[in-house]
């Protein structure tokens, strides 16, 4: 069966995995990897820092101290609170970036310009410098003016927060302040520059390019000035969620304009660790290092943050309360004392983000989860060799689908692809919880389940027409299959072969047999199971309707050759009332054997009581059409021949006739068989008697060969004996003439010609003497158990019968008269005009070899058949 | 190995001009190398019975086989595997044909002539039984391979008659051995050498006995380049000149050599292909 390539298992497998390669780069698959990561994390466990505290400015502390935004008095006093608890570093989430001014303040300033204008107090501005305050106490005017601007000072302090809150963050000399940039590339318009207070926390080394991957703002939102300069670092709090919203990375640095700058986390743990933004180093297309930290990173700076799970239940970094803290129920000395203190938003006014452990995490925690993944160096890497190994991964499985799997049976190609997605998913848990390294494993995976699937529909699809659509030429072959299973008794094979097929007539034979096996092992539910498969195309089938039928079979009378066309006619012998049967006008009583052509029937010709011998032959089965008419003339030709011999050693034909294209000759009933049971060493009858055959057999032929027939296949298989009565008949006179004239079919096998003389084997016109012969071989193997000429290949046979003498006789019966070996030697002899002449030359011949025998032996032992011969 | 891209392989059967129905059945694996052809006869439907169960039992069997064992290898009896493959799956056609014909009354007397070509390792086994033949065509010598199991045929190697009167001899077509009509058989089989370019000739007596093997070389001379026009052109010549018996023919050119794999490494390569 021929099929284009497109068609082929491999062709399919590598258009699924080109597919696959495609849409691993589409969302769906990048989702599938990206799941797969999520769940690494959360399988990771490992410990979080415990150096970082959270104060969370929950929904009690906005209830308590008042709405969002607070004053920045507020968050000034906390930072002192945490300065005096000597926290390592102090970070927060939330921006200051507009100076916040009460409308009153601006007013008491300008009283306080005009009061000090003479007073030589310093200038006042909104925007303080760090110590601006240091000189006012000394410089009190007195009196009730000075009273009144001490009121006025009072009053500045507690409204000018942004003065007294970059007065708390100078103080503690640790506060790490957020900035937030908006991403993009920087429009041509650029604004003013950034303050240096904002520059200067730009990490040295990322230099231009190397930046080429780096991620790029616009623009950004600054601390005020006075707090930007209290500031100890700033940090932006930019981070990059995936499509699906999950933020899993965190961009150590960003560019901006031409400089980098660090995230809020980076600045942090750079602090925690006592390091500025110059100890920030950026090793580009590698990763950031601080100190001895190293921290690989993907090409734009993206550090894929551990997100830390929830232990026993807790999350992963405690929060206290902003407002616990800030009226003093935690022991802030105790607690805080050289950690690094988060504050941020943990209220529904804050926005929150998506993470591998939390559908909702505030920025604080992300920062604080952040810092310990640089601290600890828990991060996870997406390695750059991680990419080579996803391809070949990727290849490798493409290869299993073109080359293995289409050659693995279903059970081990499941095994196989199961294998193969479970070790997937293994290696990449490994490596995620125990080395923290990401490598894309996912779509090989899907390509080794997707591939699998799509050859088994492709199986199923393309098979499936294919099967639909075998032609008459597959049903038969495999009929022709099932039948071979039958024959090898492999019965259910068989079976199994013949039910699917679609139900015709030839196949209604073969099954009707088949459920006679079954039935002969005693198979019976078998037997009615494929009896119930043939009613369903022909419940009249032969008898299956009465073997199916609960009742017992009615024996019935059948009419050979009637009803049933003519296949039926052939096999007679088979069915179970064959007593019944007619031939003609003879009733068939048993089968009495199977002779060259066809079946031998014990008959009756029940009008005179005659019981006959009813020899059949299925020309229309041995010969085509276009011979069958000439073969049936000359069939008839022949029985008449044979019909005009009557002679006492030759079977009496009675009648001939034919019925339905089964021919038939019906002949004298002999009692006794053939003589082949005495032609093998060790059965053989007395020489005498064997000579006495021979003598009656060669009258006979002498009396055929007059009347004008020659026999033609004289052999023992042909002469009918019986012991008891000695009575020899010679039988099938011409039937031999009818088979091997077949001329254009690819005949029947011959039987070796052992028997045959040299002009028949070359193919002469051959007349009696040749018939003569053929008695000779069989006289000589009846008289010692061996052929005359024998030989290893039908070739040497030949040779030996056409060219060599016969096998010296007395070599292997050394008790034979000499007058009898004299008499073979000549009738062997290879010219026919060598040999004797006629049959009564032949068994004059023999008489006298015999009495010869007599002679030579005690009289006494021979007298019975030396009374037989001279019969 | 696939041997498909290889052997190049056409065939075709015809009932002939004088028979009503087809006893003769071919089957190629060109994959497997693997040609069979197989001319039945008995009754009625037993002789395509016969035939169509030879060549199937033996693809099939054979293509079964060859999924587990290179016939190339040598096996314990220090013979080439193939002659083992194709003399153990002939006499398993045999046993399956004679058991079927001696079960089914329908099939009595049925048998088969048979032809079995494994080409492998560019060599090919060549199995027989009866009078079908196969010829080669090297160059431009046109040879016949196979001997007949004919009477005919052994007349003739006993010089019992020459090769002139065998062409008008009565009994052409007896032969003396054949595929299921006895329990057990001997068939005659050979390896032959197998060159780029060797066409191999498959037919059934249908066309030898219609059409002189000088007419059948000097065709596969002429149109050896067409192999399918050529196997139409042998059946259209066999039923010009009477078309008295079923014809086959089945003609397979040897397009490049196939050596077997023999390294381990050759061998995963050719399982691969």
């Amino acid at each position: 069966m021929k099929s284009g390539f497109w068609k082929t298992d491999w062709f399919f497998g590598l258009v699924v995995a080109l597919a696959i390669l495609l849409l691993g780069y589409s969302d769906q698959l990048q989702s599938l990897e990206r799941k797969a990561y999520d769940l690494g994390v959360v399988s990771t466990a490992r410990a979080p820092l415990d150096k970082i505290v959270v104060i969370a400015i929950d929904d009690v502390s906005i209830a308590r101290l008042g709405p969002w935004p607070w004053s920045r008095g507020i968050h000034a006093k906390m930072a002192e609170i945490l300065a005096g608890a000597n926290a390592k570093v102090i970070g927060t989430t939330i921006l200051f970036s507009e100076p916040q001014n009460d409308p009153g303040s601006q007013y008491i300033t300008k009283l306080l310009e005009m009061a000090g204008g003479t007073l030589a107090t310093p200038p006042s501005a909104t925007e303080a410098a760090p110590g601006a305050d240091s000189t006012s106490p000394s410089a009190l005017p007195p009196g009730e003016l000075g009273q009144f601007v001490a009121l006025l000072r009072e009053a500045d302090n507690a409204l000018n927060t942004d003065r007294r809150m970059s007065e708390s963050f100078s103080k503690a000399r640790n506060v790490v302040l957020p900035m937030l940039f908006t991403a993009g590339e920087p429009g041509p318009k650029q604004g003013k520059p950034l303050p240096e207070y904002v520059t200067r926390n730009a990490i040295a080394g990322g230099q231009p390019g190397q930046d080429v991957q780096l991620l790029r703002t616009s623009a950004v939102r600054i601390p005020a000035e006075p707090l930007g300069q209290a500031a100890a670092g700033l940090g932006h709090v930019n981070s990059k969620p995936d499509v699906d919203g999950v933020i899993r990375t965190e961009p150590l640095a960003l560019l901006h304009i031409d400089r980098l700058y660090p995230s809020l986390s980076m600045m942090i743990a750079a602090r925690s660790l006592n390091f500025g933004p110059g100890d920030i180093k950026v090793r580009p297309a590698e990763g950031v290092s601080l100190g001895k930290l190293q921290i690989p990173t993907d090409p734009s700076l993206q550090m894929y943050t551990h997100f830390y799970n929830d232990r026993d239940g807790k999350p992963a970094f405690q929060a206290d309360s902003f407002f616990d803290v800030y009226t003093g129920k935690i022991d802030v000395a105790k607690k805080y004392r050289d950690k690094i203190v988060l504050i941020g938003l943990a209220a529904g006014v804050g926005t929150a983000s998506a993470t591998p452990v939390s559908t909702v995490m505030y920025p604080v925690f992300m920062v604080a989860h952040t810092i310990s993944s640089i601290l600890q160096e828990h991060f996870f890497v997406a390695p750059n060799w991680g990419w080579g190994v996803e391809k070949a991964v990727f290849l490798l499985i493409a290869i299993y689908l073109t080359v293995l799997l289409p050659r693995l049976g279903t059970g081990p190609a499941i095994a196989f692809t199961a294998a193969i997605v479970a070790a997937l998913l293994i290696v990449h848990s490994i490596l995620m919880t125990s080395q923290g390294i990401w490598v894309h494993l996912m779509v090989p995976a899907v390509l080794a389940v997707t591939g699998h699937a799509a050859l088994v529909v492709k199986r199923l699809l393309m098979g499936g027409p294919a099967k639909a659509g075998s032609d008459a030429s597959g049903a038969e072959s495999s009929r022709m299959l099932g039948l071979a299973y039958q024959g090898q008794g492999q019965l259910d094979k068989a079976w199994d072969t013949f039910r699917e097929l679609p139900l015709s007539d030839p196949l209604m034979d073969n099954l009707y047999i088949l459920a006679l096996d079954f039935e002969k092992k005693r198979e019976m539910p078998k037997t009615e199971a494929v009896f119930r498969h043939m009613a369903g195309h022909d419940p009249k089938y032969r008898d299956i309707e009465t073997r199916l039928s609960p009742a017992k079979p009615s024996s019935e009378t059948v009419i050979l050759g009637s009803g049933g066309g003519h296949k039926k006619a052939n096999m007679p012998g088979e069915g179970r009332s064959a007593e019944k049967m007619m031939l003609g006008r003879y009733q068939i009583e048993k089968e009495l054997g199977k002779g060259a052509m066809g079946v031998v029937y014990l008959g009756k010709d029940p009008k005179i009581g005659r019981v006959v011998a009813i020899k059949t032959m299925a020309l229309a089965q041995e010969f085509e059409d276009d011979e069958l008419a000439e073969v049936k003339e000359r069939f008839f030709r022949e029985a008449e021949s044979a019909g005009r011999l009557a002679h006492q050693n030759i079977v009496t034909i009675y009648d001939a006739g034919e019925e339905h294209d089964l021919a038939y000759i019906a002949m004298e009933l002999l009692k006794g068989g053939d003589l082949m049971p005495y032609t093998k060493p060790g059965s053989l009858l007395p020489i005498d008697k064997v000579i006495s055959i021979a003598i009656r057999t060669a009258d006979a032929l002498g009396y055929a060969h007059k009347q004008g027939v020659v026999h033609r296949d004289i052999k023992p298989a042909n002469i009918m004996y019986h012991l008891e009565t000695d009575t020899v008949k010679v039988t099938d006179f011409g039937i031999a003439r009818l088979t091997d004239s077949s001329k254009t079919k690819t005949g029947m096998v011959l039987g070796t010609p052992s028997y045959m003389s040299p002009e028949q084997l070359a193919g002469k016109q051959i007349d009696g003497r040749s018939d003569l012969f053929s008695l000779a071989v069989s006289l000589y193997l009846m008289l010692c158990g061996r052929l005359p000429f024998e030989g290893e290949s039908m070739g040497r046979l030949m040779f030996k019968i056409s060219s060599a003498p016969p096998a010296d006789i007395l070599a292997i019966n050394p008790n034979l008269p000499l007058s009898v070996v004299a008499f073979l030697n000549r009738a062997l002899e290879k010219e026919p005009d060598d040999r004797f002449q006629t049959g009564e030359e032949f068994s004059a011949a023999l008489r006298a070899s015999a009495r010869a025998v007599g002679a030579t032996q005690s009289a006494s032992e021979r007298a019975a058949s030396v009374v037989d011969i001279q019969l | 190995m696939d041997l498909s891209q290889i052997l190049e392989v056409t065939s075709a059967t015809d009932p002939g001009m004088v028979r009503s129905h087809n006893e003769d059945s071919i089957a190629s694996d060109p994959a497997n190398g693997l040609v069979v052809l197989a001319d039945g006869m008995g009754g009625y439907n037993a002789g395509e019975v016969a035939s169509g169960m030879a060549t199937t039992v033996i693809t099939t069997e054979i293509a079964q086989v060859l999924t587990s064992v290179q016939p190339n290898e040598v096996g314990e009896d220090g013979n080439i595997l193939a002659t083992r493959i194709v003399r153990e799956q002939i006499l398993k056609a045999n046993t399956s044909i004679y058991q079927a014909a001696q079960n089914q009354p329908q099939y009595s007397g049925m048998g088969t002539t048979l032809i079995v070509c494994l080409f492998y390792d560019n060599k090919v086994m060549v199995g027989h039984l009866g009078d079908s033949r196969v010829y080669r065509m090297r160059d431009s010598a046109f040879t016949q391979v196979t001997r007949d199991h004919s009477l005919l045929q052994e007349q003739i190697d006993s010089g019992l008659i020459t090769a002139e009167q065998a062409k008008t001899a009565a009994h052409k077509n007896l032969v003396t051995k054949a595929l299921g009509i006895d329990p057990t058989v001997e068939p005659e089989i050979h390896e032959y050498e197998a060159l780029v370019g060797d066409i191999y000739l498959l037919c059934s007596d249908g066309l030898c006995d219609m059409v002189s093997d000088e007419d059948i070389g000097m065709t596969l001379s002429m149109l050896g380049g067409n192999l399918k026009l050529a196997t139409q052109q042998l059946v259209q010549m066999a039923n010009d000149n009477g078309g008295r018996d079923n014809v086959s023919v089945i003609l397979v050119r040897v397009l490049k050599e196939y050596p077997a794999a023999r390294g381990v490494m050759s061998k995963f390569f050719a399982w691969l292909k």
